[in-house]
């Protein structure tokens, strides 16, 4: 087995001296049974880690749940663990390639390919005693499912939006943008926006910084970003041609790359510098909160072809259990009350996404800012398309790369062309 | 460095210690030689080390040693191809760009953050009273731990109508905010290590108090100033602190990586600005995961570091004096 | 002489001579001047801080769109929101945590690169040099290609989530800033005090303690101040090493307030950063008075 080989070579040159000093007694690989022979007995007490990123209040109903949970399984510990984001990559690499990963963990479908192709994910597939996965559509079964296997299950869902600042818009004197319009109408509605404001509101940030956008685009031409078998599915001229969209914004129209610098880590939007700004529906409780706008405006995207089915359910966190684990019953148990459980929906609500799972939902209470991206994503029903290709490994950091390279482009500090040529150096370098 | 003979540190310091209470015993003749045969005692003073070094720190480097030469992704077998990294490395634009940052920021930002320690050490230590709050204050830009607010900090006090621009304003100069204009992102970034100069500050400090005030008295009886004093006193007897923070500085901005990381949000940005040598380490090791050629990297720069410490030491034969070592 | 009693001043214009007249006119000019200097290098190099101090004032909203020194609508919110801890971990295990691991840095680092330092800088052995190159040699490698391989070496010596992978380096004198600067201070001071020791019947142990120990306090103090600093700002050892929440120190535990995934609270992430000032600074005000005090003469009293 891959992982467990790899280990030992590292491990043999890590322990080499501390062996010689007879300091390690305890024998290399780590690893425990794998695959938990014997049968299951879901009296057993049972230990499971569990591990996920997010905030304080994610951290709260987590462990509301695990709370619920023991009620019906008092048996099963669950040892439940947080970090940040990226702090958390960090360490599911460090453990990946040294062992310890825990036994349930949140999960995002960008990471799919490598963690799944190295064999270091469980086939929920295999566990469906435990696992109910028929109250999952297709269509969000697909975002966690490589080569026939099923890897991983999305916690929720969510669909690309334009989000509008009502009090800007409202201080400018302008009508919300009506969504779902070509790109021209949204441009133009843009710079009316930074017009009536006399240029202390911008009518948005530049839309073609984001790869999600000419994803859409893509889409709207029934093409996408990746290939079923992990290649990039665009060439360089369909990226030129995308940032070169974009030309004619960046002259006056969309907020000004410079001044945006300077709130970062927040967006355009976030610091009511632009009145809209697109993004997963999911950032409505985000931008409430740092906005603290008293209405916020939610609308399709606009689109080249108003038939394309070019949106699709974004099923990016996800619950996954590690192949290692020495408990997959138990921990599949576990992660089947995550995706499924009524108790999960009514804590949760959308926080962790729209509900994917219909149990789920049922469980679920949609009030407020939840109950509006529940009548968004009802709203853009009929644009739903396929859910697209697993993304291609390391596409993390091309969708990070593709962002720089836009605000670069923004800053005035790299050529479309340029740009477009870094681009796919990175691509290569990253795709191998 | 000329110093005349009644100053001569070594010179100084013999009588200085001989008011202690191994005052009896002024060593002469034979008992001044070296001593030599502390092979036992070496080894027991040094065994922690010598453990940690063996069982804690040589593993794991010499295994980032082996990854240097191979393509390894973190998710599969580590394969042997080699000097390929090193190959590729040659041909990496953003590799040559962050050696290109980091070594303006290590030219420039060095010399100017070890001349501001060492200036506010030597005010403080101008005075013997009321100096503590100072010492805090300076201090204190040091103690934040890397984290977003530094990142919310720094990007507040240079943007556009931000106290920097404001304060350039006045003298006439007006261009906005620095965040946003790539150029002048560098520059930034060396005003925040110079900003955080505690740690250098206190090690100054701790080799100022270190120096006997019979030099300066001596010094002064034979009628040298200010200037001569630090001159002949004061800089040949930091001269090891000197070296010691002009090594350590270097390597650390060498490899800067924390305010780096935080102010670029961790992309190197904008525009790649912040794409530091050991940020594009970071990069190519984690998001990317490709650890060999990180590894590969990480070497190239301790070969790097390693032949300009080795100079350092070498010419430090020259100007740095250690009282105990002198004969 | 008793002058060494005295806090050793190397003012050119000491004032243990003192002169009426001219010369104290002068000297109340000079340290005039020197105020000044002092409070406008404080006030350039505090604003900064200041500004972050008000900041956690400010309401998450008005992050974006005030950068300004006052919030405009000042609340404390973002201190109760920290103050309640983290995931049902109360704030103050993680603070205890944070001074555990800490003290345990300071002592560990201070006894062994101690031991380290003597031995590179007074004794004479087979290797040292060589031991010398590569501990210099152990700062110059960017420590981020160390993680997996001594993650692994850990994971083996089954000590994941204990505090030992972060604390046992510490007293095997890993830190080789420690050591070098310490053996800076030692080279610099006279040899003759040891001779005379050993002359009078002294063994290494014996020098080490009662001499070379007690005339490099300023460095044992400065490196005690960075110990405890580091091990408290530290953030990467605890990520990997520690699982449970309830063995976090603050930095990590309260790098969740800042999750760009979600909704990102800005205001507790600069308060957290205030609050986990405080400690490190309380500790700088009161270890900072030992580095002015005196050295010659209370090591030789000693």
């Amino acid at each position: 087995m891959f992982p467990r080989q790899r280990r030992s070579v590292i491990a043999g040159s890590a322990l080499l001296l501390a062996t010689a000093l007879g300091l390690t007694g305890c024998s290399a690989g780590g690893s425990g049974g794998g695959g938990g022979g014997g049968e299951f007995d879901p009296e057993a007490p049972v230990t499971l880690n569990f591990t996920w990123w997010g905030n304080d209040d994610r951290a709260d109903r987590y462990n509301r749940l695990i709370e619920s949970f023991n009620e019906e399984y008092p048996n099963i510990t669950i040892n439940g663990t947080f970090t940040d984001f990226p702090s958390y990559w960090e360490k599911r690499q460090t453990e990946a390639a040294g062992g310890g990963l825990p036994d349930v963990w949140q999960f995002s479908d960008t990471y799919l390919r490598q963690y799944g192709e190295s064999g270091l994910l469980a086939d929920l597939g295999e566990l469906e005693d435990q696992i109910d996965l028929s109250t999952f559509s297709e269509g969000l079964l697909a975002t966690g499912q490589l080569e026939g296997q099923q890897l991983s299950l999305p916690t929720g869902y969510s669909a690309w939006a334009v989000f509008q600042n009502d009090d800007l818009l409202t201080q400018a004197g302008v009508e919300p943008y009506e969504g779902g319009t070509d790109y021209e109408e949204y441009s133009e509605w843009m710079a009316s926006v930074t017009e009536a404001s006399g240029g202390a509101v911008y009518g948005g940030t530049d839309y073609t910084q984001r790869i999600q956008n000419f994803e859409l685009v893509l889409r709207q031409q029934g093409g996408n970003l990746f290939t079923e078998d992990g290649q990039l599915a665009f060439d360089e001229d369909d990226l030129r041609e995308f940032w070169e969209r974009g030309d004619a914004d960046r002259n006056g129209v969309v907020a000004p790359q410079n001044r945006l610098e300077e709130v970062v880590p927040l967006s355009g939007f976030d610091s009511k510098f632009t009145a809209s700004e697109m993004s997963w529906s999911n950032f409505l409780a985000a931008y409430s909160s740092t906005t603290a706008a008293s209405h916020i405006t939610m609308v399709p995207p606009p689109t080249t072809d108003p038939d394309a089915k070019d949106l699709y359910r974004q099923g990016g966190l996800q619950m996954a259990i590690s192949a290692d684990t020495e408990h997959p019953e138990a921990a599949a148990l576990f992660l089947d009350y995550v995706v499924n459980s009524p108790e999960a929906g009514e804590i949760f609500g959308t926080s962790l996404g729209f509900p994917a799972s219909t149990s789920k939902l049922e469980g679920a209470t949609l009030e407020g800012v939840d109950a509006q991206v529940a009548e968004y994503l009802e709203s853009v029903e009929d644009r739903l398309g396929d859910a697209p290709p697993v993304p291609v490994v390391g596409y993390g950091a091309l969708e990070q790369t593709f962002w720089d390279l836009g605000k670069s482009i923004g800053l005035g500090a790299v050529s479309v062309d340029d740009a477009v040529t870094q681009f796919f150096d990175e691509a290569s370098a990253t795709l191998g | 460095m000329t110093a005349s003979p009644a100053i001569r540190p070594d010179a100084v310091a013999a009588p200085d210690s001989a008011r202690g209470p191994v005052a009896r015993h002024r060593p002469t003749g034979p008992a001044r030689k070296r001593r030599r045969g502390d092979t036992l005692a070496g080894y027991v003073f040094l065994s922690p080390w010598l453990i940690g070094f063996f069982a804690l720190t040589a593993g794991p480097m010499l295994a980032s040693l082996y990854l240097a030469f191979t393509d390894y992704n973190i998710f599969q077998e580590p394969e042997w191809i080699g000097l390929g990294n090193f190959e590729r490395m040659m041909e990496d634009g953003r590799f040559w760009q962050s050696v290109q940052i980091t070594l303006v920021y290590v030219l420039v930002g060095t010399p100017v953050k070890l001349a501001a320690a060492l200036a506010v050490a030597m005010l403080l230590n101008f005075r013997s009273r009321g100096t503590g709050f100072f010492r805090s204050a300076f201090y204190a830009p040091s103690l934040i731990g890397a984290s977003v607010s530094i990142a919310i900090v720094w990007r507040a006090m240079f943007s556009t109508n931000g106290p920097v621009d404001g304060a350039l304003n006045i003298f006439g100069i007006d261009i906005g905010g620095w965040v946003g204009i790539p150029a002048l992102v560098l520059p930034m970034m060396i005003l925040l290590a110079v900003w955080q100069f505690g740690a250098p500050m206190v090690i100054f400090l701790a080799g100022l108090k270190q120096i006997p005030a019979e030099l300066y008295e001596a010094a002064s009886v034979d009628g040298a100033g200010p200037f001569r004093k630090f001159r002949s006193v004061t800089l040949p007897m930091l001269s090891p602190v000197i070296f010691f923070n002009l090594l350590l500085e270097m390597i650390n901005a060498f490899q800067v990586f924390a305010s780096a990381y935080i102010i670029g949000s961790g992309t190197g940005g904008p525009a790649g600005a912040t794409n530091f040598y050991t940020v594009y380490l970071y990069t190519r090791a984690f998001t990317n995961n490709q650890l060999g050629y990180a590894s590969a990297m990480a070497w190239v720069l301790l070969a790097a570091v390693g032949v300009i410490a080795f100079i350092l030491f070498r010419t430090s034969r020259g100007w740095v004096h250690y009282t105990g070592d002198s004969r | 002489m008793t002058a060494t009693a005295t806090p050793l001043i190397v003012s050119p214009e000491d004032e243990r001579r003192p002169s009426p007249g001219a010369r104290g006119r002068r000297r109340r000019a000079t340290t005039a001047v020197w105020a000044i200097v002092m409070v406008l290098i404080a006030a350039i190099v505090l604003y900064p801080l200041i500004w972050m101090v008000l900041a956690s004032f400010k309401p998450n909203e008005e992050f974006g769109s005030n950068q300004g020194f006052f919030p405009e609508n000042p609340t404390i919110d973002n201190y109760l929101s920290v103050l309640d801890g983290v995931g049902g971990v109360p704030l103050s295990t993680f603070f205890l945590n944070s001074l555990l691991l800490a003290v345990g840095s300071v002592i560990g680092t201070v006894i062994s690169s101690s031991m380290a330092a003597y031995a590179f800088a007074r004794l004479e052995f087979r290797g040292r040099p060589l031991y010398f190159t590569l501990m210099i040699g152990t700062l110059l490698l960017p420590f981020h290609v160390l993680i997996i391989p001594q993650y692994v070496l850990f994971r083996n010596l089954g000590m994941i989530d204990t505090f030992l992978p972060i604390l046992i380096g510490k007293f095997l004198a890993t830190e080789a800033f420690f050591v070098f600067l310490m053996v800076q201070f030692i080279r610099n001071l006279p040899r003759e005090l040891d001779e005379a020791a050993r002359i009078d019947g002294a063994g290494h142990p014996r020098i080490f303690l009662s001499i070379t120990l007690p005339l490099i306090k300023p460095a044992l103090i400065s490196s005690s101040i960075f110990a405890f600093i580091w091990s408290w700002n530290d953030f990467l050892a605890p990520l990997l090493y520690l699982n449970s929440p309830d063995k976090y120190p603050l930095p990590l535990a309260l790098r969740i307030f800042n999750d760009q995934t979600g909704t990102s609270d800005y205001g507790a992430t600069v308060a957290v950063s205030v609050l986990a000032l405080l400690p490190v600074l309380l500790f700088f005000i009161v270890f900072q008075r030992f580095l002015v005090e005196g050295v010659a003469t209370q090591g030789l009293k000693g």
